[in-house]
């Protein structure tokens, strides 16, 4: 178990990340998601040890651990865009496992099989001037992967990939997650990759958990309009109106369980409605959550939104990708922090 | 240009001659220019690496102290050393003076901060990633300093030619304290000039084409280290 406690981390005086915990437990799956800049980097090389916190402690099973000692042997962190060493692949992947002093044999045997795992046995003779940045994404993990860390951080890792290669480092990690107890924790801007592989998604935004869940969060600037607390902000093309006292730079979430979604505007109290089209309906996993028979439907009305809504629901409204569909939400039920 | 074309005549003549002056002349230079760069070098890059690559307090006056230190004059370098070497200095008890090590150890006092403060640019220009990656794959501080020497060795090649060319190329400290005493401390920059002042152009020119050779040599050697390692 890899532990975050009471951490305040700062670059140059500004609070970059603020987490009372953060825990990633032995074998977990967890997703970090948040727009950019809500400090998922920053969370990772934490927990990679690779700074220090300017407060707060990381434990590694219950023992407090600092940058430079034996326990970040036992994590590695494959960075958003991941540098390979000027070698080759092969000479990238016996990089970690020669550092620990590991047998000839040993090595080449991890190498073969981490390089097999990530389709990237082919490369293996190649420099990096020579790689794609898909492939030089597929080969950091595989060189990760070689040392055979308790806990993995993955820092965006399909960002330049194309679906194919993603599913195979999906495959990769679920692979090496059924032979033995890896954590993997890895921040992602894609809900779609995170629900499908992760046990518990969690949300930061401006360096703190989100207290409310990681769907339908925005960064925005929020105007007055001179009626009390409703405040508007432009998300995408439309405009989102919110019950806060807030005004100026702010983060905005709208709780997919708050959307109403109907095939035709409703007359109600609902200040949001916004006319779109569904661009997909995903049946979730959401691990101890209870999410058994809710859909997520993702539509695009101007800015991609995300509701739930029940099985039946789907029926009864014949929702279907590219059909119609209405979302509306009050202004009370946006989130604003 | 009869002058100029008699003195490449005479200088090729005594290069091709195999004239025992100078190529000892030439063997002394090249003698003091390894030692003295691998010891500048020694102890200048990593010096510049933790420059480079630590945090501590007094960092910033200390690269300012190794920038300043890069355009120290050499005569004045040369006098300050003559002063610690003369009998009545504090190190006059080694006998050095006018000796090839003092030439050497002027040498090595010149190109330290040659050598820290190129080190430092070039170590500072690799990309950090290098240092986390190596950090997050294991490697300890030891291993992950030659991982980002490794990435910086172009550079760092640089560096080790600069120092070398600083250092046979210097002729201020070498005259002052190495005396160019004909068999003992005579480089080919002290040579060149006292031959040029006798008016023996034709052997001052062939120590100045021996001059460039060595510098030529260097360079083509640590060249072809580099295209050993590909990107």
């Amino acid at each position: 178990m890899l532990e975050l406690i009471d951490v305040r981390h700062e670059y140059d005086g500004r609070v970059v990340l603020q987490l009372e915990r953060f825990a990633v437990p032995t074998g977990a799956a967890i997703a970090v998601v948040g727009p950019n800049g809500s400090g998922k980097s920053t969370l990772l090389r934490l927990l990679a040890l690779l700074e220090r916190p300017t407060q707060g402690r990381v434990l590694h099973d219950g023992a407090v651990v600092t940058p430079g000692g034996a326990a970040r042997r036992r994590v590695t962190l494959v960075e958003q865009r991941p540098i390979l060493f000027r070698a080759t692949v092969r000479e990238n992947l016996e990089f970690g496992l020669q550092v620990r002093g590991i047998g000839r044999a040993e090595v080449n045997r991890r190498v073969e099989d981490a390089a097999a795992r990530l389709g990237i046995t082919q490369l293996l003779g190649r420099r990096r001037h020579e790689l794609s940045d898909g492939e030089v994404q597929r080969v950091a993990v595989a060189r990760a992967l070689a040392v055979e860390p308790d806990v993995l951080l993955l820092d965006e890792p399909v960002s330049s990939a194309d679906r194919a290669a993603a599913l195979t480092l999906y495959r990769a990690l679920a692979e090496e997650r059924a032979r033995r107890p890896l954590a993997v924790c890895l921040a992602s801007h894609q809900l779609e990759d995170a629900y499908r592989w992760a046990d518990d998604v969690r949300a930061l935004a401006d360096g703190r958990l989100s207290p409310v869940t990681p769907e339908n969060l925005f960064r925005v600037e929020l105007v007055a309009t001179g009626s009390g607390e409703l405040k508007h902000a432009c998300v995408g093309t439309v405009e989102i109106a919110a019950m806060t006292d807030k005004t100026g730079p702010a983060i905005l979430a709208v709780p997919p369980t708050d959307i109403f979604v109907s095939r035709e505007p409703l007359a109600s109290s609902a200040r949001n409605t916004f006319q779109g089209r569904v661009t997909s309906l995903t049946r979730r996993r959401r691990g101890g959550e209870g999410g058994g028979g809710a859909v997520y439907v993702t539509a695009d009305v101007g800015v991609e939104l995300i509701a739930v809504i029940t099985e039946e629901a789907v029926r009864d409204l014949a929702l279907a990708p590219g059909g119609p569909v209405v979302f509306s939400f009050k202004a009370s039920a946006v989130r604003v922090f | 240009m009869d002058f100029l074309a008699e003195g490449f005549r005479r200088a090729l003549a005594l290069l091709f001659s195999g004239d025992a002056e100078v190529y000892g002349i030439a063997l002394l230079t090249l003698k003091i220019g390894i030692i003295s760069t691998a010891l500048a070098c020694g102890l200048g890059i990593p010096l510049g690496f933790v420059l480079a690559t630590r945090p501590f307090w007094g960092r910033r006056a200390a690269l300012t102290v190794v920038n300043t230190a890069l355009a120290f004059p050499t005569v004045v370098l040369g006098l300050l050393l003559y002063a610690l070497l003369s009998r009545r200095g504090p190190l006059g008890a080694a006998g050095w003076l006018y000796t090839w090590q003092a030439i050497a150890l002027g040498d090595v006092l010149l190109a330290l901060p040659i050598a820290a403060a190129l080190a430092a640019a070039a170590v500072q220009g690799v990309d950090p990633r290098i240092r986390r990656t190596a950090e997050t794959l294991g490697a300890g501080r030891w291993r992950t300093a030659w991982t980002v020497a490794r990435e910086a060795r172009f550079a760092l090649a640089a560096v080790i030619t600069t120092a070398f060319g600083h250092v046979v190329a210097e002729i201020g400290s070498a005259m002052t304290v190495g005396g160019n005493i004909r068999g003992q401390t005579r480089t080919l920059t002290t040579a060149v000039a006292l031959y040029t002042s006798q008016g023996d152009f034709g052997l001052a020119l062939a120590l100045g084409l021996i001059l460039l050779l060595l510098a030529l040599l260097v360079n083509v050697a640590l060249q072809a280290l580099q295209g050993r390692g590909h990107a």
